[in-house]
C-alpha cells in the first residue's frame, strides 16, 4: 500500500471511498474545498493499481475564538473494511498531524464521532491517542450525539 | 444627456427603491426584491435595469427561462447600462452557459472599464472556458488598478503560465517579490508563492536556480511546507543526476516510510541486486514500514524471491491481514512467482491452527483467482463450518460462485457476510452491489437504505444526490441486463449529469484559489478537470448508454414493449409512497422555512417529467444523443478499444463514414486482432458498397485490403484463433453480418481445444438470441452442463425460481431494525 499526499486527481477516489465504507458522506465539491484550501493535510492509502483504499481528509479550523490556539480538525478518516489491520488509519493520521503541526502551527487536532461508532472510537482512542473532550448533543443530521476529541500535537 | 441615458435616470423614490432591490439580491431575500423591482416598473415599466434585476431574481427563484426573458428585454431597453449587459450574463452563468455570459460581460466592461466585480467575473469565466489569452489581458487590467493587493499579482503569473509563457510568469512573480517588505516567516500564503515560484524555474528548465530558490526560502522560513520542500528537492535533484539525490529520497522515506514512490526515487538506476541490498536495510532500519518489503518482492527472482515470499506470506498469514492476497496477486503475472508461492502454499502446515483461518482464506482466494472454483469453494465451506463468524469468508464465496456463474447463490453469500455485521456500511455496500448484480434490484434498494438518509424521498435519490457512480453504473447495469432500458438509460444519463456537476464545481475555485495563494493545486484542478471524463466510470457509462441508442435505432418496437404499464410489485409501490410523501414533507418544510426568513432556498431543480426514461429512450434523435455523449471522449482520445467500436457503430449509422473508418483504426491501432474490431470490419465492407472517396478508401483498404474477400477475410481470421473462445464467437458473428450460415461456429466454441468459459459462453448465448437463433435453447443447455456451478445457463423460469429463492431466504433472515 502507498502512503501519499492527496492531490485533487485523487478526489473521486476518496469520494468513493467514503461513500461505500462510512454512513456521513459529502458532494465531491467538499473535497475539493479541503484540498484547495489546505493542499498539505490530506492523505490517501492506494494499491498497487491505484485504487484509493483509505484517506484522512483534513482542515484547519477557521472560526477561531478569542485566544483560541490554531488546531487541525479530521473531517473524515476511513479505510476500507478489507485493508484492516495494516495501521494504515494510524500512518494517514501521523502524516497529517505531523503537516497540521509544522505548516500550519496547529496545537493539537480534533475530530468527531458518532458515540455509536464504537469501532471508530476504539480506534481513535485506543490507536491515536485522542482523548474525549465533550458531547455535541444531536451534532448529526439524524439526531445522534457526537463525540468531540482531541489530540494533542505539542507533546 | 442622450435620450437613453436620460431614460435610465429614475426619479429619487424609485432610484432609492433600486438600491434596495440591489441589496435585497445581495442578501437573497428574493421576494421582497421581486416586489421592489415590480413597483419600480409599475411607474417606469421600460426600464432596462430594473428589468434585468427582475430576470435575475426571477432566475434566482428557479423559473429560468422567465428570467433569462426579462433580461433580455432589459438590455434591448438600455443597450449602453454595464448593469444590464453583467445581469444578463449572470443569468446566462446561471444557465452554465459560459460562452454566452463572457460575451455579455465583455459589453459591461465596455461600458465600464474599470469595474472590479465584473473584472474579476470576467477572469473566472475566461478560466472555466480556458481562454488563457484574455485572460492575461483581465489580470493585466486588475493588476494596474489594484497593484497593491498581493493576490493580483500571483494571478498575472499564473495567467502567463496557463497561457504557455512560463518566463513572463517568472518575470511577474519576480518584480513582485521585489515589492515585497517584511514578510514574516511562516506565512502560509508566501509560502504557496515561493513553491510556484518554484515550479516556474522547474518548468524552465532552470534546475539549479530551482534548488537554490528552494534552500535559500526553506532555510529562512518562507517556505512552510516541509514535505513539498523534500519532494521537490528530491525530483530536482534527480533530473539533474546529482550524488546527493540519494540522500534527499532516504530523507523522504524517513519522512513517510510507507510511501512507494520514494523507494522508487531512491533505487531508480540501481542495478537489481543493490536495489534488493537497500530495500533490505530499509525492512530492517524501519521494521514497521511495509513498503520495502513489499517492493523486494517485485525486484527479487529466483532463490531469493522464494525466501523473501515465504517471510511476507507467512508473516500476513500470522497477522491475518485480509488484503494480503489481493496485495500479492499482482505476483502472479510471473509464471515462476506463481509456481513459487504454490509450493509455499503447499508446503505451510494448514493444520497449525494459529495460521489455519488465514491461511485457508488465502488459499481460497489463490484457487478462486486461478479458476479453480470447487477447490476454492471446498476450502471455504470447511472454513465456514470451523469459523462462522469470519465475513470475508463469505465474501471470497460470493466472489467464487460470481465468476463461476451463479449471481444468486453470490447474493445470498454475501448478504450471510452482511447479516455477521448489520453495521458496516463496507458489507452493506458490497451485498446491493451483488443483489444489483443478480437482477434483484429491489432486494438491494432495501439494502442501501438502510445506510442512506432517511428523508429522502428514496435510496436511490439520495446515492444520487451524493454522487455516488458505483451505486449508479451498477444500478444502470442491473436494469440494461433486466431489459429495462430505459431505466439503465436514466441512469446513465444521471452519470453524465454528475460529471456535468463537477466540471461547474471547478468555477468557483478560479477566484478562490487565488484569493488563497494555493497556486500548485489549483494547477491541478484544472488539468484533472480538462481530463475529467476519462474517469472509468464516465467511459462505461457513455459507452453502454451509447449501444441502447443503438439498439433502438435498430429496433423501435422496443419502446412500444417497454410503454406497456407494468404491473408494480408491492415494494415497489410502497417505495413510491414513500418518495411522495416524502416529497410532500420537502416542500412543506421549504415552505416553512421561507415563511420563518424570507430568505429565499436555493435554486429548486425543475421536476422530472421522466422518470422512468421512455421519453429519452423515444428521442426523435437517439444516435445524436449518442454521438454526444461519446464526443467528449473521442476529444480526449480515450485508449479504451470498446469506446472506438462504439464510437463506428453510432457513426457509421449516422452516415458518417469518414468518422466510422477513422473510428476503426484508433481501434486497430490499439489492438488489430480483437474480436469487436473484426466484426466491424466485416460489417464496414458489407455496409459501404458506394464509392465514397480517397481519403475512407485508403483508410479503409489498410485495415482490410480490397482484394481480400470477406469470406476468407473471416476464414483466415477463425484460424488464427481457433483456440480462442471470443475469437471463434467473433467469426461466428462475422458470418451473420454476411447473412451465412453461423450456428456450427458459435457451437464451435464448445469444441475440446477451445478455453471456452462462462462469461464468454453467456455472450454467445446473448448472440444467439439477438440473432433469433433456433438453436439458442440447444446451446444453452450444452453449456449448463459444462458449467456446473453457473446458473446463468438454466431457463428463464428456472432462473426466476432461484432469483425468488435467495430473496426468501434472506428476508425471513432480515434483522429486526430493518423496516421492510
Amino acid at each position: 500500500m502507498n502512503i501519499r499526499l492527496a492531490r485533487v486527481q485523487d478526489q473521486q477516489g476518496m469520494q468513493a471511498c467514503n461513500l461505500q465504507n462510512l454512513p456521513e458522506n459529502y458532494t465531491m465539491k467538499y473535497y475539493l474545498y479541503h484540498i484547495a484550501t489546505w493542499p498539505a493535510l490530506s492523505y490517501v492509502a492506494e494499491d498497487s493499481k491505484g485504487r484509493i483504499v483509505g484517506y484522512i481528509l483534513a482542515k484547519m479550523e477557521e472560526d477561531l475564538a478569542e485566544g483560541e490556539a490554531p488546531h487541525g480538525h479530521v473531517t473524515s478518516i476511513s479505510v476500507l473494511r478489507s485493508y484492516r489491520r495494516l495501521g494504515l488509519a494510524k500512518k494517514l493520521m501521523i502524516q497529517s498531524q505531523d503537516a497540521m503541526a509544522t505548516v500550519y502551527k496547529a496545537q493539537y487536532v480534533s475530530l468527531h464521532v458518532r458515540k455509536s461508532n464504537r469501532a471508530a472510537l476504539g480506534l481513535y482512542k485506543d490507536t491515536l491517542g485522542f482523548e474525549m473532550k465533550k458531547i455535541e448533543s444531536k451534532y448529526y443530521a439524524d439526531g445522534e450525539d457526537a463525540y468531540a476529541m482531541n489530540l494533542d500535537l505539542t507533546a | 444627456m442622450s435620450k437613453l441615458v436620460a431614460k435610465r435616470v429614475l426619479p429619487s423614490k424609485e432610484a432609492a427603491l433600486f438600491r434596495e432591490v440591489l441589496s435585497l439580491y445581495e442578501t437573497r431575500q428574493l421576494k421582497k426584491g421581486l416586489k421592489a423591482a415590480d413597483q419600480i416598473l409599475k411607474k417606469h415599466p421600460e426600464h432596462g435595469e430594473t428589468l434585468a434585476m427582475k430576470g435575475l431574481i426571477v432566475a434566482n427563484m428557479g423559473r429560468r427561462e422567465e428570467g433569462l426573458e426579462l433580461a433580455k428585454k432589459g438590455v434591448r431597453y438600455d443597450l449602453t447600462s454595464h448593469i444590464v449587459w453583467h445581469v444578463f450574463g449572470l443569468c446566462q452563468k446561471l444557465e452554465k452557459n459560459y460562452d454566452e455570459a463572457l460575451k455579455s460581460y465583455t459589453q459591461a466592461l465596455r461600458f465600464d472599464r474599470d469595474n472590479m466585480n465584473i473584472l474579476r467575473d470576467a477572469a473566472s469565466l475566461q478560466c472555466q472556458l480556458r481562454l488563457f489569452d484574455g485572460l492575461v489581458d483581465t489580470r493585466h487590467t486588475i493588476l494596474r488598478l489594484r497593484p497593491n493587493l498581493r493576490q493580483n499579482w500571483v494571478s498575472l503569473a499564473v495567467a502567463y503560465y496557463l497561457n504557455g509563457s512560463p518566463e513572463e510568469a517568472l518575470r511577474v512573480l519576480e518584480n513582485y517579490e521585489g515589492t515585497l517588505k517584511n514578510v514574516p516567516p511562516y506565512d502560509v500564503e508566501n509560502s504557496e508563492t515561493a513553491l510556484f515560484h518554484v515550479t516556474l524555474l522547474d518548468a524552465l528548465g532552470q534546475y539549479q536556480e530551482a534548488l537554490s530558490f528552494l534552500d535559500t526560502n526553506s532555510k529562512s522560513r518562507v517556505i512552510v511546507d516541509k514535505t513539498a520542500v523534500m519532494e521537490k528537492r528530491a525530483h530536482l535533484l534527480s533530473k539533474i543526476q546529482s550524488a546527493d539525490a540519494e540522500q534527499a529520497w532516504r530523507t523522504l522515506i524517513d519522512h513517510n516510510p510507507d510511501c512507494t514512490t520514494y523507494y522508487h526515487g531512491y533505487v531508480s538506476g540501481k542495478s537489481t541486486e543493490d536495489t534488493l541490498a537497500s530495500l533490505r536495510e530499509f525492512a530492517a532500519h524501519i521494521p514497521r514500514a511495509n513498503a520495502p518489503k513489499r517492493l523486494a518482492l517485485d525486484y527479487a527472482s529466483g532463490d531469493t524471491f522464494k525466501d523473501l515470499a515465504s517471510a511476507y506470506i507467512t508473516a500476513g498469514i500470522t497477522k491475518g491481514v485480509p488484503s494480503l492476497f489481493a496485495d500479492v496477486k499482482s505476483l502472479y503475472k510471473d509464471p515462476a512467482k506463481l509456481e513459487i508461492i504454490q509450493t509455499l502454499l503447499d508446503d505451510l502446515p494448514a493444520d497449525d491452527p494459529s495460521i489455519h483461518l488465514w491461511l485457508q482464506y488465502f488459499r481460497a482466494q489463490h484457487y478462486s483467482h486461478l479458476g479453480q472454483y470447487d477447490r476454492a469453494l471446498e476450502i471455504l465451506e470447511s472454513s465456514i463450518t470451523h469459523t462462522p463468524t469470519l465475513p470475508e469468508l463469505y465474501t471470497c464465496r460470493a466472489r467464487t460462485y460470481k465468476r463461476a456463474g451463479d449471481p444468486y447463490k453470490a447474493a445470498r453469500s454475501l448478504e450471510e457476510a452482511r447479516l455477521l455485521d448489520g453495521q458496516d456500511r463496507f458489507l452493506n455496500t458490497k451485498s446491493a452491489k451483488y443483489h444489483l448484480r443478480a437482477g434483484l434490484v429491489e432486494e438491494a434498494y432495501l439494502r442501501l437504505g438502510m445506510f442512506t438518509k432517511k428523508d429522502a424521498p428514496s435510496p436511490q435519490a439520495d446515492l444520487e444526490d451524493m454522487q455516488s457512480l458505483l451505486y449508479l453504473i451498477e444500478d444502470a447495469d442491473a436494469h440494461a441486463k433486466l431489459g429495462k432500458v430505459n431505466v439503465a438509460l436514466k441512469k446513465y444519463v444521471a452519470i453524465q449529469k454528475v460529471f456535468d456537476e463537477i466540471e461547474d464545481d471547478q468555477y468557483d475555485f478560479h477566484g478562490y484559489s487565488m484569493r488563497k495563494f494555493t497556486v500548485t493545486a489549483y494547477l491541478d484542478l484544472l488539468s484533472w478537470a480538462d481530463t475529467l471524463r476519462s474517469h472509468p466510470t464516465f467511459v462505461k457509462a457513455a459507452i453502454s448508454a451509447s449501444k441502447i441508442f443503438v439498439s433502438v435505432f435498430d429496433d423501435p418496437s422496443i419502446i412500444a414493449q417497454l410503454s406497456q404499464p407494468a404491473k408494480s410489485s408491492s415494494a415497489e409501490k410502497k417505495a413510491q409512497k414513500k418518495a411522495k410523501k416524502a416529497a410532500q414533507k420537502q416542500a412543506e418544510d421549504a415552505k416553512k422555512a421561507a415563511a420563518k426568513t424570507d430568505v429565499e432556498p436555493e435554486p429548486v431543480a425543475p421536476k422530472d417529467e421522466d422518470v422512468d426514461g421512455l421519453k429519452l429512450l423515444g428521442c426523435s434523435d437517439p444516435l445524436e444523443q449518442a454521438a454526444k455523449f461519446l464526443q467528449p471522449l473521442v476529444d480526449l482520445e480515450i485508449k479504451n478499444i470498446d469506446l472506438w467500436i462504439t464510437v463506428y457503430d453510432v457513426a457509421i449509422r449516422r452516415g458518417k463514414k469518414l468518422q466510422a473508418v477513422r473510428a476503426l483504426s484508433r481501434a486497430h491501432a490499439l489492438d488489430a486482432e480483437h474480436p469487436e474490431l473484426h466484426v466491424r470490419l466485416v460489417h464496414l465492407r458489407k455496409t459501404v458498397t458506394e464509392p465514397v472517396g480517397d481519403v475512407f478508401d485508403e483508410a479503409a483498404d489498410k485495415l482490410l485490403p480490397k482484394e481480400l474477400s470477406l469470406e476468407t477475410f473471416n476464414s483466415q481470421y477463425l484460424q488464427r484463433h481457433a483456440s480462442e473462445p471470443l475469437g471463434v464467437l467473433a467469426a461466428a458473428r462475422a458470418l451473420h453480418v454476411l447473412g451465412l450460415e453461423f450456428e456450427e461456429t458459435v457451437f464451435a466454441t464448445l469444441a475440446p481445444d477451445v478455453q471456452l468459459d462462462a462469461r464468454t459462453a453467456l455472450e454467445a448465448v446473448a448472440f444467439l438470441e439477438k440473432a433469433k437463433s433456433a438453436r439458442t435453447e440447444e446451446y444453452k443447455a450444452k453449456c449448463d452442463e459444462r458449467f456446473e456451478l453457473a446458473s446463468v445457463f438454466k431457463t428463464r423460469e428456472e432462473q426466476e425460481k432461484l432469483r425468488k429463492e435467495a430473496v426468501n431466504i434472506q428476508i425471513a433472515s432480515l434483522p429486526d431494525e430493518v423496516e421492510v
